[in-house]
């Protein structure tokens, strides 16, 4: 089973029936993880139930547990083979197993070195894949690709493309765009309002989901606090590069990133894998100045749930009727990883009756790049948490993160950023 | 029986299991390697993994395997802690993690048929709207599947009051190593002939697949209370386990923690665990609202004559969880003293437990272990965890060594091998301390009627040379306990 990537070449699906091609040859790789991290898991399996990729396929290989068992075993031989490049790329990093391990066992960070080895030591990320990220980094280029990819999209192009064009970029082209959602062709510009907090933007938030900022925005201002935008140029975080192995694209970024919001004021971010990767720009960097900017780096719910009684109150409420029911779907970047999933319910409860899955912050299957180079799998992860959505009862439901919106969106589910429903409950401000 | 080597017998045998599962026939190195350990700490690779998704499938892959003579066995999860997963004499492993599908679930009846790979807490929760659970709850419950419940006839806190597994289970579908499928058990309440079905629950894969289950549905409590109980001395803690049972309560849990164990819980789950106190008795009751608040009473009064230091009563259902949480997750939680640990299992009687947990302290100390004990105190089931990091030369030995010392020192109390763990390849050479020659012989008989060909999860429970006629000739792997 093949599926085309919408970052270049085509990939194997590995995982729902994948790794199975244990016979081709090996090749030397140096994973570079000390012997008490791989020693840390006990394979007492309490992972397992929480790991979405196992879920659906019931494979060890497919497992937390598995994958530090294979990673134990590459460790000490020096050397791995096709089979364990794919087990490895299976994972969606979503830490629902840290959350679960009774142990304490780093797993994000074995992962993160796992892969940053793959990609410096083996073809795992190809040319053309390292292009798309890299341009995640070029704000202007990222605009204009959008902005055409959104009129393509608005004419018919990409069917034209899809019906007429033979040569296999073409249809490579035609197969990405079409799982893609509606782009925006035009979007007003954010305007700053003060300097009290920073709000990151991001690289493809901003291209895609302005509008997205712009209610954050409100609502930040609506507590009385000014807000600072970056300028253009401190774009991408990073999140995907990392994700992808690429470290030393993410250290690249993270330094034009912190560059660009200088200061004391806390930053503020509106996506969960930007925030958990900024988050984490001390261990990267591993310097005084990336420590300091971490400890500024917020959820933006974190930041306003210290500050809740300050937004208006639920002009609603006044009028008896009960409030309306939002079903939350944490994002594993702030739940697994950030821990920082409280907060939205904290916000979203003052105008909102809140509503619990009930599938312990099991991932959507979204996972960043995830969704795209693994539509099998990431689509039977979605399909339970779409079941889990819907014995909620909610009709709309929010999530802070940009990927699991468009990912649950596409299967027609009304998912909106928790603060995007918090700014409809704003008084009109004066323009 | 196929020798280490014989890769032309491991080729014919993955093209007939291919011929059925296609690429659900696993040979390579790595995912041999996955399966070839479960939550014990031996380990060796099977020859073939196969990951069915029906009853058919694994009828067929028990034919293949009858035809080619190769031993095979069920795997669920891979959480047990006896060795009874583990793959001995390179056969091959069907994994049932794939037939995870709750077919029925008739409340009137209080029945459920559920496949094999469904998971202990998955199938609670699915219960939970109509009001009911099934009540077997291993502290894996989140991870451990209910065909691994049945090869065990696991236990948990919670069976104190309830019962084990064999007393929840209403029928099975059986694939038996003839590659037959019948049913044992059945839904009226006295089905006619032997119990076969109490005979399977808890034969840990040696008479047969289990393929489907009707599990008993038990309806969820109207009050819970769950109260906490620190004590400054271990001995007045199980003291008070005995006496709670005999001021006539039945909780439905009541565990046991001690100084270590409540350590290594406190810092997973921050659930208030008293740090510092020698020992905590987790305990709750369930029932009718007047009736637990009378256990409540009861249970305040006996910890106080036993000089415990606070009573604290779980306020809401958040709180309960939490405890439980810690509770559940005491032996993975191990890990934060040393990253390998060896769980054991045996049932004392319960007017013993003081004296066989300080044996159980003075045999750690003396071949430099770490013990830590967390245990289900109500039913006399010890749970000594010795916590080691196999990396340290010689330390295997020492770990069983003390492990075995445990094992006697609790047969010697009057008591017995395993109480929800299985005897798997563990304990399987420790039969002889509690049965005598004829009873395993007995035992052998039994099985042999179901598996004539010792096909079937082979080198476990019975020790070899419990026949005159060893039928059992299979290649044992370096490291396990023969």
């Amino acid at each position: 089973m093949s599926a085309t990537s919408p970052l270049g070449e085509p990939l194997s699906t590995a995982g729902a029936s994948g790794g199975r091609t244990g016979t081709t040859g090996t090749f030397p790789l140096m994973l570079d993880i000390d012997s008490d991290t791989l020693a840390s898991c006990v394979a007492c399996g309490m992972c397992l139930p929480h790991c979405p990729t196992y879920r659906v396929t019931g494979e060890e290989s497919a497992s937390p547990r598995g994958r530090i068992a294979l990673m134990r075993d590459v460790a000490e031989r020096g050397e791995a083979d096709d089979a364990f490049v794919e087990f490895m790329d299976a994972c969606i990093q979503c830490l629902g197993c840290e959350t679960a391990c009774p142990a304490g066992v780093h797993y994000g960070h074995m992962m993160e070195t796992t892969r940053e080895a793959l990609a410096t030591q083996t073809r795992y990320q190809p040319r053309i894949r390292r292009l798309a990220y890299r341009a995640l980094g070029m704000s202007r280029l990222l605009g204009f690709g959008s902005r055409l990819l959104g009129l393509s999209q608005r004419l018919g192009l990409m069917r034209l493309i899809a019906l007429v064009g033979r040569a296999r970029p073409f249809r490579q082209l035609a197969a990405m765009t079409a799982s893609l959602p509606r782009v925006p062709v035009r979007q007003s510009p954010l305007t700053a309002s003060g300097d009290d907090v920073w709000l990151f933007t991001g690289c493809v938030m901003d291209a895609w989901m302005r509008d997205t900022h712009r209610a954050v925005q409100s609502v930040i201002e609506a507590t009385g606090a000014g807000v600072a935008l970056p300028p253009a140029g401190a774009s991408c975080c990073g999140s995907l590069h990392l994700h992808a192995g690429l470290a030393a694209d993410t250290r690249r970024l993270a330094h034009k990133v912190m560059a660009a919001l200088p200061g004391e004021a806390p930053i503020l971010i509106d996506s969960a894998g930007c925030g958990a990767t900024m988050k984490e720009y001390g261990h990267l960097l591993g310097t005084e100045e990336a420590h300091q900017f971490a400890a500024r780096v917020q959820d933006v719910h974190e930041w306003l749930a210290a500050r809740v009684d300050d937004l208006p109150p639920n002009a609603s409420g006044a009028s008896g009727a009960a409030p309306q029911q939002i079903a939350v779907q944490d994002p594993c970047h702030l739940r697994h990883v950030q821990q920082a999933h409280l907060p939205v319910r904290t916000v979203l409860s003052r105008y909102f009756e809140v509503v619990e899955l009930d599938d312990e912050g099991l991932c959507c299957g979204a996972g960043g790049a995830y969704s795209q180079q693994h539509p099998e799998v990431a689509g039977a992860v979605r399909e339970r948490k779409a079941a889990a959505i819907e014995r909620t009862g909610a009709s709309v439901v929010a999530s802070a993160n940009p990927g699991c919106t468009l990912h649950l969106r596409a299967v027609g589910l009304d998912v909106r950023h928790p603060l995007e429903f918090v700014a409809e409950h704003l008084p009109a401000r004066e323009a | 029986m196929a020798p280490e080597d014989d890769s032309a017998a491991d080729a014919a045998l993955l093209a007939d299991l291919r011929g059925v599962l296609g690429d659900r026939a696993r040979d390579n190195d790595f995912e041999r390697g996955l399966y070839s350990r479960d939550g014990s700490i031996e380990g060796s690779s099977p020859a073939i993994v196969c990951l069915p998704t029906s009853a058919g499938e694994v009828a067929q892959i028990v034919r293949i395997c009858r035809q080619h003579r190769r031993p095979f066995l069920a795997r669920g999860s891979g959480t047990g802690l006896a060795g009874g997963a583990v793959p001995v004499g390179r056969p091959v492993v069907v994994a049932t993690s794939k037939m995870d599908s709750i077919v029925e679930i008739d409340t009137a009846n209080r029945i459920a048929w559920v496949e094999p790979g469904v998971l202990n807490l998955d199938l609670s929760r699915a219960l939970a709207p109509q009001g009911f659970h099934f009540a077997p709850d291993p502290s894996s419950q989140q991870v451990c599947s209910i065909g691994g419940n049945i090869a065990n006839n696991s236990g948990g806190p919670h069976c104190l009051a309830y019962g084990v597994t064999t007393a929840h289970i209403a029928a099975l579908e059986v694939v038996l190593p003839s590659g037959e499928t019948t049913v044992f058990g059945g839904l009226d309440a006295e089905p006619p002939g032997f119990d076969l079905r109490g005979l399977f629950v808890g034969s840990e894969g040696t008479m047969g697949i289990a393929t489907k289950a009707a599990v008993r549905l038990t309806p969820n409590a109207p009050a819970v209370r769950t109260l906490l109980l620190d004590f400054d001395d271990v001995s007045e803690g199980s003291a008070a386990v005995s006496a709670i049972i005999a001021a006539g309560l039945v909780p439905s849990a009541l565990e046991m923690m001690d100084r270590r164990a409540i350590e290594i819980v406190e810092a997973f789950a921050h659930a208030g665990y008293p740090t510092g106190a020698a020992a905590v008795l987790l305990v709750e009751l369930d029932g009718l609202p007047g009736g637990v608040d009378a256990g409540v009473g009861i249970v305040r009064e006996v910890a106080q004559r036993h000089h415990v230091g606070h009573v604290r009563v779980a306020a809401d259902d958040a709180e309960r969880a939490l405890l439980w949480k810690g509770r559940k997750n005491a032996f993975g939680a191990v890990a934060r003293i040393k990253p390998d640990y060896y769980l054991h299992d045996t049932v004392v009687p319960r007017s013993r437990l003081t004296e066989v947990l300080s044996k159980v302290y003075r045999i750690a100390d003396a071949y430099g272990l770490i013990a830590v004990n967390v245990f289900h105190a109500g039913d006399g089931n010890l749970h000594p965890i010795l916590a080691f990091d196999r990396r340290e030369p010689g330390v295997d030995e020492r770990v069983k060594a003390a492990g075995r010392d445990i094992v006697a020192a609790s047969v010697e109390a009057g008591g017995v091998l395993s109480g929800e763990h299985g005897i798997g390849l563990e304990k399987r050479d420790y039969m002889g301390m509690l049965f005598s020659a004829h009873d395993m012989y007995t035992q052998d008989v039994v099985r042999e009627t179901f598996d004539p060909d010792g096909l079937a999860n082979p080198l476990k429970i019975i020790p070899t040379g419990s026949r005159c006629s060893d039928s059992f000739h299979q290649h044992v792997p370096e490291g396990a306990w023969v």
